[in-house]
């Protein structure tokens, strides 16, 4: 049981990662609908680096760089250029998801048993880690664990109690009121898509480096939509983000631990894998009253 | 001779090819107030946004204080001292009264208590009741109006321009506007004014920069003008004044429309409608008169339709129509000319043909052998573009390429040809010159005398008044009283649109 736990939390790392990144973005009004792309490419950078530099970290720099380039393409393309948000999404997941199965191709040929690396190690917190339950639960994580249980609070903080945050916010609901403000909403937008880039890169690498340890084109499978409806149901607030996120890591958790110990006998598997995609239609079906940014999904225009 | 505070010289700027303000020159001094006059399209807001730094210019210069400045942007135009109230207010609805005001004003971390202190500080000074907790969407549209000029206040503004101040206010709330801007100029301050109403210039302006087709057409000293000649300079012609019209007896005329008790809310929401009832008769313009946003759309979208009723009745000649389709509706003989004719009203992209036939598309007299005929309908609306005097090369235009009066002439001229019985009329001239504004009040006496009824809802109280045969007043989607036109004083009928029923209510004389 407890392992269930506290892997429910281990898998809620990448989940959470992307879906503040989207609760960001989308206060501003930008969809990141190129979200499951940016997780494929901070996968596979993150894979890729640390293949051959040998270094986690610097694999995790450039599965953020990776997150960035995409999300800097993305929100170019739809930002500056001001076009349509959901089909400039899809065009860039379907690249990402080419480019990566090309280079995995032309980097590595095509090896009979998968390429390995060694995972983040678990870091077990002095003190913390021996309070019954939850010691075990929250505080025997990888590092990216412990750096989203930091981010949570501080997203929370930055985007309510501070003028960035209210700025943030604001692009979204009404961006003339920024712009009347004098601040640059289009700068304001294309920085926040990059920051989210950064994040959802990093989330990604979460997969290959904390997770399985290597790269299959499959990997991401939807995960990234999935934290991407995390922030529509979690009302476009870090907390509510915190509860989404949970409820679909114990699935994820859960499904992975059914498979491992029935193999398949006691549920038929892909009913087991589909779990975390039903329960998103679910909650999305269930969820009443959304708190959708006025402005979610539109170009800002100036006159001009 | 004193530098004034603001002054443009030779500012043109061109959109495309079109000319939007050519060579326009004139100065605004400390402590006054001067009035942009001038009908729609005349280039009074675009000048204003120039200075604002939301345009840049394309000729010319602009001198504040005497030193030669380059505005690109409103940061620019703040650091001057320069602060604009748009026409369409940019405020975040879902935000406080206090997170409106401090936006982009901040840094780092906000201490919400210690600003709100202040900002209800600076209310207090200008006697402005702002609840600064609450959220600026709750407000109402007056009260954000003042939050809008809280924000200026806020950063010391010197020189305050105001783009049509009072067409959303009532006049209580445009008098209160009025002393405010009074105030303001007193303290040293400069105030620019945005309208096209002659009354509210020669109320509170030193001075009038009257505009027409981009240019200025006249600059003069209130005390040495009158509105006749304002006017004169304004349309560059002289109006006929259209004739003033008696109240008839309606006693004897068919009720076409009834509506009777209507209400309309929404689960766990204030009531849109509650409790509306008036009749219709035929030859009768009734209008409906209050502050937008009160009711008003909801008792077009019953009668046309598309908006469900909860409880009550909407008869038609007699007869309830509540189970009507929409089509239904149209096919007995109710036109509806929508507030808001870019959403509502026309399909932009489409021909004017096109546009002509969209409430009657299944009709059979557009067809021949089942097949659309574009020749029957491009003849129906070069038929209407000439009747109608309608400035448009012909039937395959696109609609969105037409001038806003001219479109609304095309809306107009289908309602017409729908509405047999009916035609609602929602701000038929809003946004309109005056020229257009007079041809569809005439187009609507014309309706009228062929006597079908006529519900005319404005926020304008002087087109209420020359239009109407009987008055209502709305105030949050209830009726507060129905006269007879010449019953009301300008007074009484502000006090019912701001929800005051007064002493006065017994000699209302209620139909």
């Amino acid at each position: 049981m407890l392992n269930i736990l506290s892997r429910a939390v281990m898998m809620c790392t990448p989940l959470m990662l992307g879906a503040m990144a989207e609760v960001y973005a989308e206060r501003t009004g930008m969809m990141i609908t190129s979200i499951e792309g940016i997780f494929l490419m901070g996968a596979f950078g993150g894979f890729v680096g640390t293949y051959f530099t040998g270094s986690i970290v610097l694999g995790m720099l450039i599965a953020i760089l990776c997150g960035l380039v995409t999300a800097a393409l993305y929100g170019g393309i739809t930002v500056y250029m001001r076009q349509q948000q959901i089909v400039t999404g899809t065009a860039i997941n379907i690249l990402a998801a080419g480019f990566c199965a090309f280079f995995y191709r032309v980097l590595f040929g095509i090896p009979t048993t998968p390429l390995k690396i060694a995972t983040l190690p678990k870091i077990e917190i002095p003190l913390l880690s021996k309070i019954p339950v939850i010691g075990e639960v929250l505080f025997d994580q990888n590092i990216l664990t412990y750096f989203v249980y930091l981010i949570i609070p501080v997203s929370y903080f930055v985007l309510f109690r501070t003028s960035l945050g209210l700025t943030l916010r604001s692009t979204g609901e009404n961006p003339e009121a920024v712009d009347v403000a004098g601040l640059n909403v289009n700068r304001i937008r294309f920085l926040t898509v990059l920051v989210a880039g950064a994040f959802g890169g990093l989330a990604g690498s979460f997969y290959t480096l904390g997770y399985l340890g290597m790269f299959t084109s499959g990997i991401i499978g939807g995960r990234g939509w999935i934290a991407f409806a995390i922030c529509f149901l979690g009302n476009w607030n870090p907390k509510g983000v915190v509860i989404g996120t949970l409820v679909f890591g114990l699935a994820d958790a859960v499904s992975i631990y059914i498979q491992a110990v029935s193999g398949g006998t006691i549920f038929p598997n892909e009913l087991i894998i589909a779990l975390p995609y039903i329960l998103t239609i679910i909650l999305t079906i269930s969820r009443r009253s959304f708190n959708v940014p006025a402005k979610l999904g539109v170009p800002y225009f100036k006159e001009d | 001779m004193v530098t004034p505070v603001v002054e443009l010289r030779n500012v043109s700027k061109y959109f495309a090819k079109v000319i939007a303000n050519k060579n326009v020159s004139f100065s605004v001094g400390e402590g006054e107030v001067v009035a942009l006059l001038g009908e729609n399209g005349a280039g009074k807001s675009t000048i204003m946004k120039i200075l604002y730094g939301l345009y840049g210019a394309d000729e010319g210069q602009i001198l504040i204080r005497g030193e030669e400045k380059t505005i690109k942007s409103p940061k620019d135009a703040m650091t001057m001292g320069i602060a604009m109230i748009q026409q369409h207010f940019s405020l975040v609805p879902t935000h406080t009264v206090t997170e409106n005001i401090i936006l982009g004003n901040v840094h780092g971390k906000i201490a919400l208590k210690k600003y709100d202190e202040k900002i209800k500080g600076l209310a207090e000074a200008y006697d402005f009741d702002i609840p600064v907790e609450s959220k600026v969407g709750a407000l109402a549209v007056g009260v954000q109006q003042k939050v809008e000029i809280l924000k200026a206040l806020y950063l010391e503004t010197k020189i305050l321009i105001m783009d049509e101040p009072t067409a959303v206010l009532t006049p209580q709330e445009s008098e209160h506007l009025m002393g405010f801007i009074k105030d303001f100029a007193a303290k040293g301050n400069s105030v620019i004014f945005i309208t096209h109403k002659l009354k509210e210039v020669m109320e509170v302006a030193d001075r009038i920069v009257v505009m027409r087709d981009g240019v200025v057409a006249g600059n003069v000293l209130k005390n040495e003008t009158n509105e006749r000649e304002l006017a004169k300079l304004m349309m560059g012609k002289e109006l006929a004044p259209s004739e003033k019209i008696g109240v008839k007896d309606f006693s004897e005329a068919e009720t076409l429309l009834e509506l009777s008790r209507v209400s309309v809310v929404e689960k766990g929401e204030t009531p849109l409608l509650e409790d509306v009832s008036f009749m219709l008769r035929a030859g009768e313009v009734f209008g409906i008169a209050g502050v937008s946003g009160n009711g008003q759309d909801a008792v077009c979208e019953v009668i046309s339709g598309s908006r469900k009723l909860t409880s009550g009745d909407v008869l038609c000649c007699g007869q309830s129509i509540n189970s009507y389709t929409i089509r239904e509706r149209i096919d007995a003989g109710i036109g509806y000319v929508p507030v808001d004719r870019y959403r509502d009203g026309l399909v932009m992209d489409m021909t004017l043909a096109e546009n002509m036939m969209l409430k009657s598309s299944f009709s059979k007299r557009w067809t021949k052998h089942g097949l659309l005929s574009r020749k029957v309908l491009n003849k129906y609306t070069s038929d209407i573009i000439r009747d109608h005097k309608v400035k448009a090369v012909g039937p395959e235009e696109t609609a969105k390429s037409l001038s806003g009066g001219n479109q609304q002439k095309m809306v107009l001229a289908r309602e017409i040809d729908v509405g047999q019985k009916v035609i609602i009329f929602n701000q038929p001239t809003r946004g309109l010159d005056m020229g257009a504004v007079d041809r569809i009040h005439r187009s609507i006496i014309g309706e009228k005398e062929k006597g079908k009824g006529i519900l005319l809802i404005s926020t304008e109280l002087s087109e209420i008044f020359e239009m109407s045969d009987h008055i209502a007043v709305m105030y949050k989607g209830k009726i507060m009283g129905i006269f007879e036109n010449g019953q009301l004083s300008t007074e009484r009928i502000g006090l019912l649109m701001a929800g005051y029923t007064g002493e006065t209510e017994a000699s209302g004389n209620e139909k």
